[in-house]
């Protein structure tokens, strides 16, 4: 593992920086730095896994990822970017305005190379429809946070069923409030438990193809 | 009027509730949840006429007791809409007004307050507020000193006058036509979530663990005596209910994080609640199996822990069930999309797990959802009353006094110009001194919470 994924496996903010600095300055490729930057997520995935990290340490390491990126931006522009792991859409379902849960989902998909369209909070059925549609992507991952949401997680999979995308879309549920029971009465095919899963869950899909 | 048939409804209800918060034997396991969202929409009222109808909210409770009698407690208050309003509270969407009236009220978090100005919270938590918190989430108070702000003020506090009143009239009639009593009086949160909810937000406080630690730390500890002033401005005198505590961040947080920031400020906020005589309701929301042990340091049967559906319930039984009651069990799933057996079955094992030994009051994960389905809770109180009964021949009675000494604590309640001040400003009392001193200080220690709420 290359010291700048370490130190993003370690929560070391600052040597995070400078690393990225540096590399920058050594004319390091900002591609490579991304896939270090990577690295260091996934051995953070990991070790959030094994209980060994919370959530308020997923929260940390995607802040540091932000700003490390930030720092390549400028270098980016008119580079091709890796060809992406697979498109992901994402949103928070209709009736529930809470983002926290779907924005570390959103931070972690992006860090291990999905493309991902996030739709924000209080989505609409169609709306996702219409992006799964427009994207061609074949996995949505619908968040919620309130006991209430659960006929909002079947409208939005009926919606895909009545724009005649169902059978070749994956959705996925997670979310305070949901389990096998609320995956089984909404008509999604899998309950991630954490980001992480759902993220394992994303790979699965997009690798099994 | 309350009648002796209803007043000995009330007592029993209330004495199983308190024994049961206190490890002591009783009749039966209560039927007690803290937040009954399902009994607030019984009549078919929507969300928006609960917050902003005192008399739906009302109705929907008087029905659900007249259909659930063997519920045991059922809680008077949660928001006041017309209050939020009067200020432009920043910190809600709310059914009928930015959300359909048919969801439910919703928090929302933002960074309203920067890493630079912990300073300023630290130095004097009154003055923080006034000039830098209140104007930046009541929309109406943005400009401090403007027509508008001062307006607003105004408002605010007659519709916090207001609020008191439905919310009292409200306890006293669910006392009085149906012997119920409260599941909880009066709250306050942890310091830290002060800090995580509504001044820095989830991703800023973390950022802080990190980046400013030791100023976390004093911020903390600086909110522990405005926590605990008003808690005990909310709570109830007679200190028959235990004092709510919601707590939001530390599911979040590693056990070394909560060690160092969560903890030491929330357990001395609890510890001086206790020795002031009350108990607490403290919803232990997310999963928090990695820290419900800190609550072994407390006096033992002291705080009602409600444990959120996302843990395992089971281990909290063991964990800290021969020290404090804990609820839950029934995951909102489960109520929502269940079926009555699936609920007998469940209550059955919970028992059993439980036995005589632990403190178990079956609940909702903090809570009994909206779209409970009814069949699914009159399954649930049947099943409480089949497997939960303890021993039929006690007749359970409040506590008169149940000899913890009580301490009250020091400087409270809060005041801007205490009394003693305000004497010597009028340079000596020329007629009775108590007449004139008790309206101010109300008003004093009213006026100071009220700045305080906005935390929540």
């Amino acid at each position: 593992m290359s010291e700048l994924a370490e130190a993003l496996r370690d929560l070391k903010e600052e040597k995070v920086y400078r690393l990225v600095d540096e590399q920058i300055d050594q004319g390091v490729s900002p591609l490579e730095i991304i896939a270090r930057c990577n690295e260091g997520m996934a051995a953070v995935g990991e070790l959030f896994s094994s209980n060994v990290y919370f959530i308020s340490q997923l929260i940390y390491s995607a802040e540091i990822l932000k700003t490390a990126m930030k720092k390549l931006e400028p270098i980016l522009t008119g580079l091709q970017t890796p060809g992406s792991q697979g498109k992901v859409v994402v949103g928070t379902v209709k009736g529930d305005i809470h983002d926290i849960g779907k924005n570390i989902v959103v931070t972690l998909l992006k860090g291990s190379g999905f493309e991902v369209l996030d739709l924000g909070v209080d989505v609409a059925p169609e709306k996702f429809a219409a992006a799964l549609q427009e994207t061609r992507a074949k996995v949505l991952g619908l968040s919620a946070l309130l006991t209430t949401t659960y006929p909002a997680m079947k409208t939005a999979v009926q919606a895909l069923e009545r724009a005649g995308i169902r059978d070749r879309v994956k959705v996925i549920i997670g979310g305070a409030p949901c389990n096998e029971q609320v995956r089984e009465f909404s008509g999604a095919d899998y309950y991630a438990k954490d980001a992480v899963a759902g993220v394992n869950i994303c790979k699965q899909i997009y690798g099994g193809v | 009027m309350e009648s002796d048939e209803i007043k000995a409804l009330y007592d029993a209800r209330l004495g199983r509730y308190q024994a049961a918060i206190a490890l002591e034997p009783t009749d039966r396991m209560p039927i007690a949840t803290g937040s009954n969202y399902f009994a607030e929409v019984y009549s078919g009222n929507d969300h928006q006429q609960t917050i902003y109808d005192p008399e739906k909210w009302l109705a929907a409770e008087m029905a659900f007791v007249r259909d659930f009698p063997e519920v045991d407690v059922l809680r008077d208050n949660r928001i006041y809409a017309p209050l939020f309003d009067a200020v432009g509270c920043r910190t809600y969407r709310l059914p009928g007004r930015d959300l359909s009236a048919d969801d439910q009220f919703q928090f929302v978090e933002n960074e309203y307050v920067r890493p630079e100005e912990y300073d300023r919270l630290i130095e004097s938590p009154l003055k923080f507020m006034l000039e830098i918190y209140l104007p930046r989430i009541l929309g109406d108070f943005s400009e401090p000193g403007s027509i508008r702000a001062n307006v607003a003020l105004l408002k605010g506090g007659m519709a916090f006058v207001h609020m008191g009143q439905v919310m009292r009239n409200r306890a006293i009639r669910l006392q009085q036509e149906l012997g119920m009593p409260q599941p909880m009086t009066g709250a306050f949160l942890a310091p830290f979530d002060v800090i995580a909810d509504v001044m820095r937000g989830l991703n800023g406080a973390i950022m802080d663990m990190y980046r400013c630690p030791r100023k976390l730390t004093a911020a903390c500890d600086a909110l522990v005596e405005e926590m605990v002033n008003f808690a005990l401005a909310t709570a109830d005198p007679l200190k028959r209910y235990p004092i709510f505590v919601p707590t939001h961040k530390p599911m979040f947080l590693s056990p070394e994080q909560f060690d160092s920031f969560y903890w030491p400020s929330f357990k001395k906020t609890l510890n001086i609640l206790i020795e002031a005589g009350y108990t607490i309701r403290a919803y232990l929301e997310g999963d928090w199996s990695a820290h419900w042990h800190h609550m072994l340091e407390l006096p033992k049967g002291t705080v009602l822990c409600d444990i959120d559906t996302q843990a395992d319930i089971f281990k909290a039984v063991e964990d800290i069930g021969r020290h404090h009651c804990v609820a839950g069990g029934i995951a909102e799933s489960l109520l929502i999309l269940g079926k009555p057996a699936q609920i007998r079955e469940r209550v059955k094992l919970l028992c059993e797990a439980a036995g005589r030994d632990r403190g178990l009051m079956i609940n909702g994960g903090c809570n009994i959802p909206y779209d409970t389905r009814p069949e699914n809770y009159r399954a649930l109180i049947d099943a409480i009353l089949e497997f939960g009964g303890y021993d039929a021949a006690l007749k359970p009675a409040p506590k008169r006094n149940d000899g913890r000494p009580s301490k009250p604590p020091e400087k409270v309640p809060k005041m801007v110009t205490p009394w003693e001040n305000r004497r010597a400003e009028l340079g000596g009392i020329k007629g009775d001194e108590d007449l004139i001193r008790g309206p101010w200080e109300q008003l004093e220690a009213a006026a100071y919470a009220w700045v305080w709420q906005w935390v929540f």
